[in-house]
């Protein structure tokens, strides 16, 4: 009975960590857009098409795109640079703002 | 008169020599998304390794992206264990084919 309660213990912290590094808030990710603007669009929708498109995309996947141009895990020039001064909560606000964007869609 | 004649030839046959990377066929890359629709092509599907988050939406993406990100698996310069293999079997045709299904409207019946 102990045992169990404390695997829930740990279970409910994980996903507590998890919620938390993931919440991210649209509006104040819409306030840090404007430079991601300038190569991926105002509205997320690129017009050079070897930017990708943010817009709708699901905002997990762009937090941790983010996250790993910092890291180094993914290499690109330009995104280094950008994402050195972000912290984890502009990562995820950006990411946020970016997913309830209307534009991409899943295609089967 | 004859030099103009000799040179403009030899510019249209080098311009045949050189091969020509055929651009993306949407319908060509509906018939080669199997290995793409069972993670890309499922609402809110998740990778689970190395890490887990979701699989991300192709529908819009643009063309030339979608190459470059195929490209980036295969050489290993992007890495993500189940990207890198299903890019590496994939010619340069098939990517752009792929980007270009991914990228535009058509969204016919896998023959």
């Amino acid at each position: 009975m102990k045992q169990s309660a404390i695997i829930f213990s740990i279970l409910a912290l994980g996903f507590s960590l998890q919620v938390h590094a993931k919440s991210g808030n649209a509006e104040a990710g819409k306030a840090k857009s404007a430079t991601c603007a300038a190569c991926h669009g105002e509205t997320g929708v690129s017009t050079t098409p070897s930017f990708p498109n943010l817009a709708g995309q699901y905002s997990d996947y762009l937090y941790q795109a983010l996250k790993d141009y910092k890291s180094g895990k993914r290499k690109n020039a330009i995104m280094a640079g950008q994402v050195q001064n972000l912290s984890d909560q502009d990562m995820a606000d950006l990411a946020a703002y970016f997913s309830k964007l209307k534009g991409l869609s899943i295609k089967y | 008169m004859k030099h103009t004649t000799m040179t403009l030839c030899a510019a249209m046959l080098l311009t045949l020599a050189v091969p020509v990377q055929a651009a993306g066929d949407p319908q060509a890359g509906r018939q080669k998304n199997s290995m793409c629709a069972g993670c890309h092509g499922i609402p809110g599907w998740r990778t689970a390794y190395p890490g887990v988050y979701s699989v991300p939406k192709l529908g819009g993406q643009h063309a030339e992206y979608i190459v470059a990100a195929l490209q980036a698996y295969k050489s290993g310069e992007r890495s993500h264990p189940s990207m890198k293999g299903i890019a590496g079997s994939l010619s340069d045709q098939d990517m752009e084919d792929l980007a270009a299904y991914y990228a535009s409207s058509y969204s016919g019946p896998a023959k």
